[in-house]
């Protein structure tokens, strides 16, 4: 009989942190990942060898970056692990550093996402392929942008409203990378990059750090922790992709799957849920995504974005962050900083981007379309 | 007729030639299970997880639906210069694959019918032309 993350013992986000989302700099990884880590020891008011065990997200960094930073925090000899799995690194660390606290195994874990813009290098597979070294992913979501505009009938106008009301979301957090509010015209007007898609519809490059510390109902007694601050994960799932039915979107079929897994976990339904963090790294994805999750039914995105359901306020904020497109997508970092947003949401805290009464949150992340992973939090 | 090779003689073969290329088969497989991929390989079949002499060889037309286009205006790697389109094509014999419509097609939408074709690229050292798959409208 196996068990998932919420018949184990509570977890909870008890310290939140980040270095700014920001474009390629001469600022070494190192301090990028401290000034984080020092922010969420700090929310948390506890010092770092409370830190039992540390998972460091990184996709880009190359080879054992974690310990050259973390040694400047005192080495404790507490253990260590990296993680990389695309898009999901951040949120596949948060994953690990709450099975190993909800296990029993540490009562204190740290999840920190960091990474600098470098050359994505991916093996050989030894399969040929037709031109696939030509469909780059702004390509690959140019398709599925030009699929859904005809199966629903949607206008490029309608599907950038998603970088309209994410600018608008990301102009108001300073841990975003874009940090400007956009007019329909100014993202339609920008630079053409892949199809009806433009450079304001896409996540920009960029370098930052995120990190979050969970600990069990211990942990927090022990270290005297502020329980009203700490916001319990109530559902974590990862998943896979599968074969699908031919010409069947597998982004959002997995999306699909992996959601409903954890809202099954969580008992929580779609309707529930107060705000969303998603992966939009280019516009059509949200509307996809929260289809897939369940807030409407399919090819209806476009009319909760213009009613205004999904903003801030709305009847579900999607990406109060700002989410991909404006806070960024530094790579490792992205699903760590998406749990920061929530728990910050959840605890009351987001300042002028505040969802007024949130009390559900879901993060969901997908890693090059073939993994997927969706966390729920609950205060 | 001037000599010429394939570009990517492992993924397709030539067929018949005409005033506008050579038809093209694509070089798919087919596992025991049913499950019909694209290109041919034999480390597994991904619906059911066989391998070796399960996938056999299986060719597929390049005959198929359109799913999707798109026309991409930056790209960094100069060997392909932009603008070029791609394809999204659901064959008729079941995968579907992305791949470079023609430079010479008519414009193309979703659900109309494609085919592929051989077409010539650049030369090769020897002088031969270098043939490339891409797809058109078809006619």
């Amino acid at each position: 009989m196996t068990r998932s993350l919420n018949d184990l013992r509570p977890v909870y986000v008890v310290g939140i942190g980040w270095h700014r989302y920001q474009n390629p700099s001469e600022t070494p990884y190192v301090a990028l990942g401290l000034t984080a880590i020092r922010a969420a020891l700090a929310d948390a008011r506890i010092e770092w060898p409370a830190v039992e065990s540390t998972y460091v997200a990184t996709a880009l960094l190359g080879m054992a970056s974690g310990r050259p930073m973390l040694r400047h925090l005192g080495a404790t000899g507490a253990p260590l692990m990296h993680v990389e799995n695309a898009s999901a690194s951040g949120s596949t660390a948060f994953r690990h550093a709450c099975i190993e606290v909800a296990s029993g195994i540490s009562d204190v874990a740290l999840a920190i996402g960091v990474d600098k813009r470098n050359p994505v290098r991916r093996a050989e597979t030894g399969i040929g392929h037709l031109a696939e070294d030509a469909i780059v992913p702004f390509t690959h979501f140019a398709l599925l942008t030009n699929e859904y505009a005809v199966r629903h009938n949607a206008t490029a106008e309608d599907i950038a409203l998603v970088a309209v009301k994410n600018h608008r979301n990301g102009a108001k957090n300073p841990n975003a990378q874009r940090q400007q509010e956009r007019t329909l015209d100014e993202v339609l007007g920008g630079k053409r990059v892949s199809g009806s898609l433009t450079s304001l519809q896409c996540t920009p490059i960029g370098e930052g750090a995120a990190a979050v510390i969970v600990a069990s109902e211990d942990g927090i007694r022990r270290l005297g922790i502020d329980a009203g601050r700490a916001i319990r994960t109530t559902a974590s799932v990862g998943r896979s992709e599968r074969v699908y039915a031919p010409g069947a979107g597998f982004d959002a079929a997995l999306t699909k799957e992996t959601a409903d897994l954890a809202l099954a976990q969580a008992k929580v339904t779609p309707g529930d849920i107060d705000i969303i963090e998603l992966h939009d790294a280019f516009t059509v994805e949200e509307l996809h995504y929260i289809e897939s999750i369940g807030l409407c039914p399919e090819g209806h995105g476009v009319r909760m974005l213009k009613d205004g359901a999904l903003d801030i306020g709305g009847q579900c904020a999607i990406n109060p962050s700002g989410g991909l497109i404006a806070m960024g997508h530094p790579i490792g970092p992205t699903g760590i900083g998406q749990i920061g947003e929530i728990v910050m949401q959840l605890r009351g805290e987001a300042g002028a981007r505040q969802h007024q009464g949130a009390r559900t949150g879901l993060a969901h992340m997908v890693g090059v379309g073939a993994v997927c992973y969706v966390h729920i939090l609950q205060n | 007729m001037q000599p010429s090779k394939l570009l990517k003689p492992e993924l397709y073969s030539a067929g018949s030639s005409d005033g506008d290329g050579a038809t093209a088969r694509l070089k798919g497989g087919r596992c025991r299970c049913g499950y019909v991929f694209f290109p041919m390989q034999t480390y597994g079949c991904e619906r059911c997880g066989s391998h070796g002499d399960a996938l056999t060889p299986y060719e597929l037309s390049t005959n198929g639906t359109l799913l999707a286009e798109a026309t991409v205006h930056l790209h960094a790697d100069k060997n392909r210069p932009a603008p070029f389109t791609i394809v999204k094509v659901a064959l008729d014999d079941g995968p579907v694959i992305r791949t470079l419509l023609a430079d010479d097609s008519a414009r193309v939408a979703p659900g109309q019918r494609v085919t592929g074709r051989l077409v010539p690229t650049t030369q090769s050292e020897s002088g031969e032309t270098v043939l490339d798959l891409r797809f058109s409208a078809a006619s």
